[in-house]
């Protein structure tokens, strides 16, 4: 199996030669910057550097998939949210302290939204990856849900009383926002990518379990039907409270946080749906050392969990050891295991 | 020792009997709203249920009754508040639900905090507080500033993105003793080891105690980076800093 063969078939939950490695959300570090001669903030409006940053995760670190939206702020941006670009050691952030809307009529999304920089910038990226890699490696694009773009757009403390305040009103807001997810779902599907991680952060931080099916469970089934790709939910923190919902979406797989035993995960998932994940990053790949990091991905391996990878975008600073150790430590467990 | 029948109030004993489960601190919050009076158990128990116009109409005609600022602040808001924290902490209610209470907590706080500001209340201590460098979050460190200035602390609040110069010329300005810090991304919680850091180089160090939260934080993060101490929430924020300035909990 190659890298591709391998993603796609776990995202299936069909069998594999060994588990792969995957980076849904984000892998790019100041090292990786300068190996690629590709900087923060640039490599997030620029395709060429954008492509050639995301591939060091293959080239560099031997991760089986390549992931080139490095933030979460693409469709934000073109919906005419401010965004503070950073610099090459920070990420970029959109200033969810100047919301753009306050009622569901404000939102409306522009006719040429799929043309603003920022959105050819992702669907560029992903066309120059597909070339060089052909179908060697899983391409991995990236789509933000609808309460994260509420958060955005509305600002975090607006949206999340707002939840609580008008549910009906809440409700619309999300429907009228999960057409920009679609939209740019699909473009990146025709594009060339082979699979989208869809963040929505109702996280487990934030909202409870009982909040995830209330708004968001029937959306993102919905997300399943019309978007003809495997898509992988990202939500931080601890989750077990809805990953009993998130299983039944329809979605091919969840990207979960450290927070979340594997083994306790795998138990309430089943085979509903595959788990992607989920090496601590601040404690362990960020603070500690390669042992801390393999010791991770075996109980991840132990548990059954059918992708490895970091549980979220990892520091900037984060040392290329430790993320070369998970491909490393995949392997070894492999080597371990043989039947 | 006081018992849940002390307490007039049949919704704050509801609430008490249901959520509040380690001895210590039901003994804790029966003997703050034994206390309290009927009207700021009421308020209390409106601020429980995020009824913010509730709240401040209650506060007001409390005030003009003649109640004090400092009685209403403690036995109507902070002590309800203390309540809401717990059930944050133990996943009963969540931040949607904390927002609404604070919100309800600002409506009455915003005809105390006059009085107090007047009244030349000498603070327990100064402290500085941001989110760090690269985050613009700032939702669970407005909730621990909230409950900073209700305890008594007088804060001076930077904002998000808060870079280590800015944490440190803030310390020497003010000459605060105690700095804390919030993070809600993993991205960014390094931004806390860096601004420690940067107190160490400047030979600041000894001079401040420095806390840390936000989501992702955890003790073992905390301990790595050199800070002082940890709070998981707001209440836990308050005890904190409590107990790195040496005041009475």
């Amino acid at each position: 199996m190659n890298s591709r063969e391998r993603v796609l078939a776990a995202l299936r939950r069909e069998p594999v030669d060994r588990t792969p490695v995957c980076n849904p959300t984000s892998v790019a570090t100041v090292e990786l910057m300068d190996l690629s001669d590709s900087y923060f903030p640039d490599a997030n409006r620029d395709p060429e550097r954008m492509a050639r940053l995301a591939a060091t995760s293959y080239t560099e670190l031997g991760f089986d998939s390549i992931m080139p939206v490095f933030s979460i702020i693409q469709e934000s941006s073109a919906l005419g949210c401010k965004i503070q670009w950073e610099q090459k050691d920070n990420w970029p952030t959109v200033r969810m302290r100047e919301p753009i809307y306050t009622e569901p009529d404000d939102i409306r999304i522009p006719p040429d939204f799929l043309q603003h920089p920022d959105l050819q910038c992702v669907l560029n990226a992903i066309r120059i990856l597909r070339k060089e890699y052909g179908n060697e490696v899983a391409i991995i694009g990236k789509t933000m849900g609808p309460w994260s773009l509420g958060y955005h757009c509305f600002g975090v403390e607006p949206f999340l009383l707002m939840s609580l305040d008008d549910e009906g009103k809440t409700k619309l807001c999300l429907d009228r926002l999960k057409e920009v997810t679609i939209q740019f779902g699909l473009a990146q599907l025709e594009a060339g990518a082979d699979a989208l991680t869809l963040p929505d952060h109702a996280t487990g931080d934030l909202v409870s379990g009982e909040y995830y099916a209330r708004y968001l469970r029937d959306m993102h089934i919905e997300f399943a039907q019309r978007l003809p790709i495997p898509l992988i939910l990202h939500i931080c923190g601890r989750t077990v409270d809805r990953m009993g919902y998130i299983a039944e979406t329809g979605m091919a797989a969840f990207h979960y946080d450290s927070k979340n035993d594997p083994a306790e995960s795998m138990a309430i998932v089943k085979d509903r749906i595959a788990l992607v994940g989920n090496i601590n990053n601040p404690e362990t790949l960020f603070s500690k050392g390669p042992e801390e990091v393999r010791r991770e991905v075996y109980r991840n391996l132990d548990a059954g969990v059918n992708l490895v990878g970091p549980e979220c975008a990892i520091p900037l600073q984060t040392t290329i050891e430790n993320l070369k150790e998970i491909p490393l430590a995949v392997r070894d467990w492999h080597k371990e295991h043989v039947q | 020792m006081p018992e849940l029948a002390d307490i007039q109030n049949e919704f704050l004993r509801q609430e008490i009997a249901d959520y509040i489960e380690r001895p210590d601190e039901r003994a804790r919050i029966l003997a703050s709203f034994v206390k309290a009076s009927a009207p700021m158990q009421t308020i209390a128990a409106a601020l429980i249920e995020g009824k913010n116009k509730v709240v401040d109409q209650l506060t007001r005609e409390a005030l003009e009754a003649g109640t004090s600022a400092l009685e209403v602040m403690d036995d109507g808001l902070i002590s309800a508040m203390a309540i809401v924290g717990i059930k944050f902490r133990e996943n009963f209610i969540f931040v949607p639900e904390v927002l609404s209470c604070a919100r309800a907590m600002k409506a009455g706080m915003a005809h105390i905090e006059p009085i107090l500001s007047a009244s030349g209340i000498e603070p327990i201590a100064k402290v500085i507080m941001g989110t760090v460098k690269g985050d613009l979050h700032d939702i669970g460190k407005n909730l621990c500033i909230m409950m900073l200035r209700g305890a008594g602390f007088e804060v001076i609040d930077l904002g998000v993105d808060t870079s280590p110069d800015r944490f440190l010329e803030a310390v020497e300005t003010h000459e605060a003793p105690l700095l804390g810090m919030s993070a809600l991304l993993t991205t960014t919680m390094p931004n806390m080891g860096r601004t420690i850091e940067a107190f160490i180089d400047a030979d600041l160090r000894d001079k401040v105690k420095i806390m840390v939260g936000g989501a992702p934080v955890t003790q073992d993060f905390a301990d790595e980076m050199g800070a002082d101490g940890y709070g998981k929430d707001a209440v836990a924020c308050v005890a904190l800093a409590k107990k790195l300035v040496g005041a009475a909990a």
